[in-house]
C-alpha cells in the first residue's frame, strides 16, 4: 500500500508573506522528484510524508480551511509585530547615534511628560483590544460545533504511537467511556455499546479531503498531543478526560505525519503515525476493506472489536 | 553578631576598621554582611551558569548532528545521558530538563534576586544591613543545598529527570511512566528548598525596604533598581510558596501512593499545570522586572539625563505584577482547558503587553536628547532593551489563541522565551555586572575586553536564537532529540546547525567575562568610590563599602535621577547632597 503522491506537498512556487516566490517551480519540483526518489529508494511500508521543499523560512503550507484564517491572524500579527520592530528600533538606533557624548552638549533635563505617557498607554490598549476581539472570535469559530456530517474517529494516544478507531458500517462511532480505558481496551468501549461493536481500528490515520474530520481525543497514560502543522492544528490529549472540540476540513490531498508535541517519556522524539489525506472514492475503499477485514477477525476470533487490530 | 541597623553603623564601622581579621570561615562561608551574601550569591551562579550553558551546549549539538559522538566530552557523560559518546533520547530529556532547571533557579533568580537583591537593597536604601541578616545567610544556604539535591540526580539509578522544567503530570507523577522516579523525586526536593530559599529572601528584602528606608528616603524616591526588587519580592511571597506544595503533592504521588494528579487514583493532571502557571507565570516577571529596574538605572546613568516617566515606570512594574497574576492560562490554551478560560486568558495577556510597551517607550524616552556613553554597562543595558522588544513582541504572535494552535510548542516559544530570558535577564544581567563590578569589588573591570565579550555575547546570541522563530513557524516541536526523523523537519536541519554554532560561539565568549573578572581583581584600576557619576547611595562610599555600609547614616533629600540638572557645576546629583538654593529640581 505505498502510495506515493510526489505532488501533495509541494505547492508550486509557495508565497512568502513578502509576496516573493523564493523557489521557482522548476527547483522546486526538481527537489521534489529528488526526495520522492529518494524516498521510493527507502520504500517503507506505509506512506511516506514527504520533506518540505518550499520556502524554509516560513510556515509549512497549509491544507486546511481554519489554517487558512489561523495564517492570516499569523501574517497579520507578523506585519503589525514588524512594522513595531523596524520603528521602535530605528528610532532606537537614530538616538543613540543622535544623541551620543559630544562636548559642550548637555543632556536635556527632563523628568518625562504625562500626555506622551497617556498617548502610548493608549495606543497598545486599543491595538490589543483589538488584536483579542479578533482572534477570539476565530477561536469561537475554529471551535464550533463540529458539522452533523462530519467523520468521527477516535484517536487514542499512548507512550510511544497512535491508535486510530473509526465508525464501521453503521457510522457512528462507539462512546468512550474514559474509566475504561486500558491497554486492553484501548478506546474505553463499554460491553453494552452497540454502536462500537462495528468499529474497526488502524494504525494510520486515513481521512478524505473536502470533508470535515471530527477528532475524539484520549490518553491511555500521560499527556500527549496531535500536532499536525500542515493543518495548523495542536491538543493535548489528557488521561482521564475525552477532548471532543477539535475538527478540521482538509482540502487537498497529502501524506503527513502526526507527532506527538508534548514531552511524554524516553520515546517522544519518534511518537508518530502516518496521515493520508486521499480521494472520498479512494477512502471509501480503503473502508470498505477495513470494514470487511473487521468482519472477518470478529467472526473467526470472536474477539471484542476493541482488539480487533488493523491489519 | 547583631543585627545590623542604620540607627547603629558608625560604632560598628568604627569596629569594623579596628575588628581583628574574621576567620575565613566567618568571613566568607557563614557570613551576616549582606554584601558577602550577595557575593556567595554571584560565585556560585556563576558556577551554574558555565553548568546550565555545558548543559544546553549538549542539547544543541544533539539537534544538529544528531546521534554523533559529542567531540571531547562525549564519553565523559554518564550512561543515563550518552551511549558510546552520542547522546541518547531520554539523555536528551534529562539534558533539556536540567538546563532550564539550572538557568531559572539556580543562574537567573539568584543572580537578579540573590546578587543584586542583597547586595543593592541596603546600599541604595541607605540601610546598614538587612533586616533579618540570619534569615539572609540561611537562604542563601538553602539554595545552595537545594543546587546539590538537583545535581544529585545525575548520579541516582535512573538518572536525571527527563520530563522538562515544567514536569507534567503524569508523567513526572508516576515512576512507571517516566522511568526516573529518583531523580524526579529529588527534582521535586530541590525545588521545594529553593522554594524556602527564595520566600525567605523575598520576606526579608520587603521588611528591609518597607521600614529601614533612611532619613528622606520616601518609597517614590528610591531607585527603580530598588522598585523592581521590591515588586519581584511580593511576587515571589505570593507565587512561589504555590510551586512549593505543587512540588511537594509531586513527591507524594511518585513516592507516598497520594493521587494528586493521577487519573487512575481520581486525580487531575491539570491541576499539576494550573498549579505550576500559577506559579509559572508570575516567575516570568519575577525573572524580568528585576532586570529592568537595573537596567532602567543604568540607562539614566550613561545617558546622564532623569529617567523618563519615574511614576509611569513604577506604575508599569507593579501593573504588570498584577496582570502576572491573572495570565497563567495562557500556557494551556491547548491543555484540554476549557475553551471559554482560554479566551478569557488571551485577553488579559494582551494586556500585560501594554505595561512593558510602557517600559520600552519610556527608556526611548530616556536616551532622547541625551548625552550617551557607551561603556559595556551601557551597551548591555540597550541590547537589553533591543532584545526585549523582539522577545515582547513575538509573545504577540502566541497571545493570540488562533496562532497559538499552530506555534503551541514549537521552537517559536523556543526562541521567546531565550529572547526575554537571555536577551533581556541575561544581557542586563552582563550590565549590571559591569556597572556595579566596580563597587562589589574594588576593582574596574577591563572596559576593551569588556566591549569584545559584549560584541561577541550580542552577536552570538543573535545566532543562537533567531533562526529558532523560522523553525518554530517551520513546524520544529520542543523538545524531540532527532528532528531530522520528521519529514517536514529534514530541510530545516541547516538552521539547527546555524543555532547550534551560535551557542558554541556564545558559550564559550562567556569564558572572555570570567577571564575578565580574574584579571580585573589581580591587576585591575582601582575603583573610586564612585567611577560612573552616579547618584545613588551606593556611590557615596568607599569601593567595596565597610561593615555596616555607611559611616554615617546619610539623609536623602531627593530623587535618584538628578542629572544634568541645569545651573549645577556637575552633571549629577547625589541623593546625599542638598540642591544649592538657586537650582530648581523638576518634580517627577
Amino acid at each position: 500500500m505505498n502510495v506515493k503522491n510526489p505532488r501533495s506537498l509541494r505547492c508550486g512556487p509557495v508565497s512568502t508573506p513578502r509576496g516573493k516566490p523564493v523557489l521557482t517551480a522548476a527547483t522546486a519540483s526538481l527537489r521534489g522528484g529528488v526526495y520522492s526518489l529518494l524516498a521510493l529508494g527507502l520504500s517503507f511500508s506505509t506512506a511516506l510524508a514527504e520533506p518540505r521543499t518550499d520556502n524554509l523560512y516560513w510556515a509549512p503550507p497549509n491544507f486546511t480551511a481554519g489554517g487558512a484564517q489561523i495564517d492570516s491572524i499569523l501574517n497579520f500579527i507578523f506585519w503589525l509585530t514588524l512594522v513595531v520592530f523596524i520603528a521602535v528600533q530605528a528610532v532606537f538606533i537614530f538616538y543613540l547615534v543622535k544623541y551620543r557624548r559630544r562636548k559642550g552638549q548637555p543632556a536635556y533635563y527632563c523628568h518625562g511628560n504625562n500626555v506622551l505617557e497617556i498617548v502610548w498607554t493608549s495606543i497598545p490598549v486599543l491595538i490589543f483590544l483589538g488584536l483579542a476581539i479578533y482572534s477570539n472570535r476565530l477561536w469561537a469559530e475554529l471551535h464550533s460545533d463540529p458539522p452533523p456530517d462530519a467523520l468521527q474517529v477516535n484517536v487514542s494516544a499512548f507512550q510511544f504511537g497512535w491508535d486510530f478507531r473509526y465508525p464501521g458500517a453503521d457510522g457512528k462511532l462507539g462512546s468512550v467511556e474514559v474509566d475504561k480505558i486500558s491497554n486492553e481496551n484501548k478506546f474505553g468501549i463499554g460491553e453494552a455499546d452497540e454502536t462500537g461493536k462495528d468499529d474497526f481500528t488502524s494504525t494510520e490515520l486515513v481521512i478524505p479531503y473536502g470533508r470535515p474530520v471530527h477528532i475524539i481525543l484520549n490518553s491511555r497514560d500521560v499527556i500527549h498531543s496531535f500536532y499536525v502543522p500542515f493543518f495548523r492544528l495542536y491538543q493535548d490529549a489528557v488521561p482521564g478526560r475525552t477532548i471532543s472540540w477539535v475538527w478540521f476540513k482538509v482540502e487537498r490531498p497529502g501524506n503527513f505525519e502526526l507527532a506527538c508535541s508534548q514531552l511524554c517519556g524516553t520515546g517522544h522524539y519518534n511518537m508518530k503515525a502516518p496521515i493520508r489525506v486521499v480521494s472520498q472514492e479512494e477512502y471509501d475503499k480503503w473502508f470498505a476493506g477495513k470494514v470487511q477485514a473487521a468482519a472477518t477477525a470478529r467472526l473467526h476470533e470472536g474477539t471484542p472489536p476493541s482488539q480487533v487490530a488493523a491489519k | 553578631m547583631s543585627a545590623i541597623t542604620a540607627e547603629q553603623p558608625l560604632q560598628e564601622a568604627v569596629k569594623d576598621a579596628h575588628h581583628p581579621k574574621e576567620s575565613f570561615f566567618r568571613k566568607y562561608l557563614w557570613t551576616y554582611d549582606h554584601k558577602m551574601i550577595g557575593l556567595q550569591y554571584f560565585w556560585t551562579a556563576l558556577l551554574f551558569l558555565f553548568l546550565g550553558g555545558g548543559l544546553a551546549l549538549l542539547v544543541r549539538y544533539q539537534l544538529a548532528w544528531p546521534n554523533t559522538p559529542v567531540p571531547v566530552i562525549g564519553h565523559l557523560l554518564p550512561a543515563t545521558v550518552a551511549a558510546d559518546g552520542a547522546i541518547i533520547p531520554g539523555g536528551y530529556n534529562m539534558l533539556v530538563t536540567m538546563h532550564a532547571t539550572v538557568m531559572v533557579f539556580f543562574v537567573v533568580m539568584p543572580l537578579l534576586i540573590g546578587t543584586f537583591g542583597n547586595y543593592l537593597i541596603p546600599l541604595q536604601i541607605g540601610a546598614g544591613d538587612m533586616a533579618f541578616p540570619l534569615l539572609n545567610e540561611i537562604s542563601y544556604w538553602l539554595y545552595f543545598l537545594s543546587g546539590i539535591f538537583l545535581l544529585s540526580a545525575f548520579f541516582v539509578p535512573g538518572g536525571a529527570p527527563g520530563t522538562g522544567w515544567t514536569a507534567y503530570a503524569p508523567l513526572s507523577a508516576v515512576g512507571a511512566y517516566n522511568g526516573t522516579q529518583m531523580g524526579q523525586s529529588l527534582w521535586g526536593v530541590a525545588i521545594f528548598v529553593n522554594g524556602l530559599s527564595s520566600i525567605a529572601g523575598a520576606t526579608n528584602y520587603i521588611t528591609t525596604i518597607v521600614n529601614m528606608r533612611c532619613p528622606g528616603m520616601s518609597m517614590f524616591r528610591m531607585p527603580l533598581s530598588v522598585w523592581a526588587l521590591f515588586i519581584t519580592a511580593i511576587l515571589l511571597v505570593l507565587a512561589v510558596p504555590v510551586l512549593s506544595a505543587a512540588a511537594a503533592m509531586l513527591f507524594c504521588d511518585l513516592n507516598a501512593g497520594t493521587s494528586f494528579f493521577r487519573p487512575a487514583g481520581g486525580g487531575q493532571p491539570l491541576l499539576w499545570q494550573h498549579l505550576f502557571w500559577f506559579f509559572g507565570h508570575p516567575e516570568v516577571y519575577i525573572l524580568i522586572l528585576p532586570a529592568m529596574g537595573l537596567t532602567s538605572d543604568i540607562i539614566s546613568v550613561f545617558s546622564r539625563k532623569p529617567i523618563f516617566g519615574y511614576k509611569a515606570m513604577i506604575y508599569a512594574i507593579i501593573a504588570i505584577a498584577f496582570l502576572g497574576f491573572i495570565v497563567w492560562g495562557h500556557h494551556m490554551f491547548v491543555s484540554g482547558m476549557n475553551l471559554t478560560l482560554s479566551a478569557a486568558f488571551s485577553v488579559s495577556t494582551m494586556f500585560i503587553a501594554v505595561p512593558s510597551a510602557i517600559k520600552t517607550f519610556n527608556w526611548l524616552g530616556t536616551v532622547w536628547r541625551g548625552s550617551i556613553e557607551f561603556t559595556t554597562a551601557m551597551c548591555f543595558a540597550l541590547a537589553f532593551v533591543s532584545m526585549f522588544v523582539i522577545g515582547g513582541l513575538s509573545g504577540i504572535f502566541m497571545a493570540s489563541t488562533p496562532v497559538d494552535l499552530f506555534i503551541h510548542h514549537t521552537y517559536f516559544i523556543v526562541a521567546h522565551i531565550h529572547y526575554v530570558l537571555f536577551g533581556g535577564s541575561i544581557m542586563a544581567l552582563f550590565g549590571a555586572l559591569y556597572f556595579w563590578f566596580p563597587k562589589m569589588f574594588g576593582r574596574m573591570l577591563d572596559e576593551r575586553l569588556g566591549k569584545v565579550h559584549f560584541f561577541l555575547t550580542f552577536i552570538f546570541f543573535n545566532v543562537a536564537f533567531f533562526p529558532m522563530h523560522n523553525l518554530g513557524l517551520g513546524g520544529m516541536m520542543r523538545r524531540i532529540s532527532d528532528p531530522p526523523i520528521y519529514e517536514h523537519l529534514k530541510q530545516l536541519q541547516p538552521l539547527n546547525q546555524i543555532s547550534t554554532v551560535g551557542a558554541i560561539g556564545l558559550g564559550f565568549t562567556t569564558f572572555l567575562f570570567v577571564w575578565n573578572i580574574i584579571i580585573s581583581l589581580r591587576r585591575g584600576a582601582k575603583a573610586p568610590a564612585n567611577p560612573w557619576h552616579s547618584n545613588t547611595l551606593e556611590w557615596t562610599v568607599p569601593s567595596p563599602p565597610g561593615h555596616g555600609n555607611f559611616p554615617v547614616t546619610p539623609t536623602v533629600y531627593h530623587g535618584p535621577y538628578e542629572y544634568s540638572v541645569p545651573g549645577l557645576s556637575k552633571d549629577f546629583l547625589p541623593q546625599n547632597e542638598k540642591a544649592p538654593k538657586h537650582v530648581k529640581l523638576e518634580a517627577h
